[in-house]
């Protein structure tokens, strides 16, 4: 499942982009691996994020993950939602799930993802 | 090495397992549609079925079996009769924990054992070496599957199989299902009440298919062992490589239940029984999450800037839906103190509590 009209990291994130902003989320692949999730710790609003880099946490009954930037610029909103139902990772990662919304301070935020293609042949291997 | 398969492979397939390796054996974590929430929650409030096949047998037979094995293993065999199980430990002479197993005493001439998957090799060349003429030590790891059928409704599932269930807790009674001899035993690690059926490997896949039949009305689910971590870590019960190992006597786990101090000899006694009168070793505690923080085992435990001990074991509890963990402690932390435990660089508060951290219904009749 890897939908057509996001772009993707090889950290298994997708990131859908409107304008300028990109709203930021785990991918179904991301999820089935991790477990139940139980524990989610998001970066603040207004914090400034540099791509690559370690924003957060997502901890599911067995094991942690870190989430990562995958555009630079600024987080414009977060998903307060799973603070109190985490789940909901789990069974709509692409849409209830999401976790930031980050103001991307690049020309092109593109650079750097991946299609939905790319990322589909990443996760086959 | 290749790790071992259980009996149950393909059911585990079937059922879309992911799988892992525990003891060298590629054993199911969870199941599709399922999860460790959801199969932990089976178990708390339904009934749930676990394979587990890797976990080790073995046949201690001939005359003297049980005073044989009573002068080896902590706990005192002399405590229990014929059709009883009990919880006991191997030692090493230094008190370290070869491995924690469960004794079932058929008669004076034959004692079934249970021993941890990777521990199994060790226990039975251990006996072997130690036992006199007319001991038998036989290992019968891949002879026999083990089926846990855990929760409150397992007696209703037990039941339509026309299995026995008035047997008392720690007891364990002959029966078959479907031409396929089954030991019932009254035993398991979840905290609640249920069953462990031993049955041959051939017959595994016959008994695993009718307990999933029988329990399909009461909302049964296959689980897997990332639920029967959680529901044991809520229990407090030790898992060797965590709780118990080779530096972690049964004294510093707390586990002093399961030895029978007053027997002539024992391995081990001379350093337990140091250990014990000296009180100097760190033990096990559990720590419960006053935030939100999930502890994990080798997360440095601290009093103020004094580190005072070592998570051992440390998840989400699925029941609480809080972090918990256990911890060895220096002695002469109390009971509800506050420490802090180190979770990758954030300082997260933890209350020290006495396990259980959820009350079992175990021995419910």
């Amino acid at each position: 499942m890897t939908p057509e009209d996001l772009y993707y990291t090889e950290e298994h994130e997708w990131v859908r982009l409107d304008d300028d902003v990109a709203v930021v989320g785990i991918t179904d692949y991301a999820q089935d691996a991790l477990g139940d999730i139980v524990y989610i710790d998001l970066p603040a609003v207004g914090d400034t994020v540099e791509a690559g880099a370690v924003v957060g946490e997502l901890e599911s009954t067995k094991s942690v993950s870190d989430i990562y930037a995958p555009v630079s610029g600024e987080v414009i909103a977060r998903n307060d939602a799973l603070e109190g139902g985490p789940e909901v990772v789990n069974s709509d990662p692409y849409g209830e799930g999401w976790l930031v919304k980050i103001r991307a301070s690049d020309d092109d935020p593109r650079a750097g993802l991946l299609e939905a293609e790319a990322y589909a042949a990443l996760t086959r291997a | 090495m290749e790790p071992l398969h259980s009996p149950l492979h393909d059911r585990h397939l079937a059922l879309g397992a992911k799988l892992a390796e525990f003891g060298g054996w590629s054993m199911p974590l969870e199941y599709a549609g399922g999860g460790v929430l959801a199969e932990h929650k089976a178990v708390r409030e339904a009934v749930g079925l676990f394979d587990v096949s890797h976990l080790g047998k073995a046949l201690v037979r001939g005359t003297g079996a049980l005073g044989f094995l009573n002068a080896c293993l902590t706990n005192d065999l002399q405590r229990i009769g014929p059709g009883r199980a009990q919880y006991t430990l191997c030692c090493d002479d230094d008190g370290g924990t070869v491995d924690d197993l469960i004794a079932y005493v058929r008669s004076d001439f034959e004692v079934f054992l249970i021993p941890n998957a990777a521990n199994t090799a060790a226990v039975v060349a251990k006996l072997q070496a130690a036992a006199p003429d007319g001991v038998e030590v036989t290992n019968l790891h891949r002879q026999y599957a083990v089926l846990a059928v855990q929760g409150p409704l397992s007696d209703e599932v037990l039941q339509a199989l026309g299995l026995p269930t008035d047997h008392d807790y720690m007891s364990f009674v002959d029966a078959t299902i479907g031409g396929q001899e089954v030991t019932v035993c009254r035993t398991g690690y979840t905290g609640e009440r249920g069953y462990e059926l031993v049955v041959t490997s051939e017959g595994a896949e016959a008994v695993w298919d009718a307990v999933m039949a029988a329990g399909e009305p009461h909302g049964i689910r296959a689980c897997g062992l990332g639920a029967r971590d959680t529901l044991r870590t809520e229990m407090g019960y030790p898992l060797h490589g965590h709780e118990l190992s080779a530096t972690i006597s049964p004294v510093m786990a707390r586990a002093g239940w399961a030895v029978g101090w007053d027997k002539a000899s024992f391995w081990g006694k001379d350093a337990l029984t140091r250990q014990r009168a000296e009180k100097t070793v760190r033990t096990l505690r559990g720590l419960k999450a006053e935030g939100r923080g999930i502890p994990r085992p080798g997360m440095v435990v601290r009093d103020g800037d004094a580190e005072v001990g070592e998570v051992t074991s440390g998840t989400f509890s699925p029941t609480l839906r809080t972090g918990i963990a256990l911890a060895l402690l220096d002695p002469g932390t109390p009971d509800g103190a506050t420490l802090t435990v180190d979770v990758r660089g954030r300082q997260e508060s933890f209350t020290v509590v006495k396990p259980p951290f959820v009350d079992p219904s175990t021995k419910e009749a």
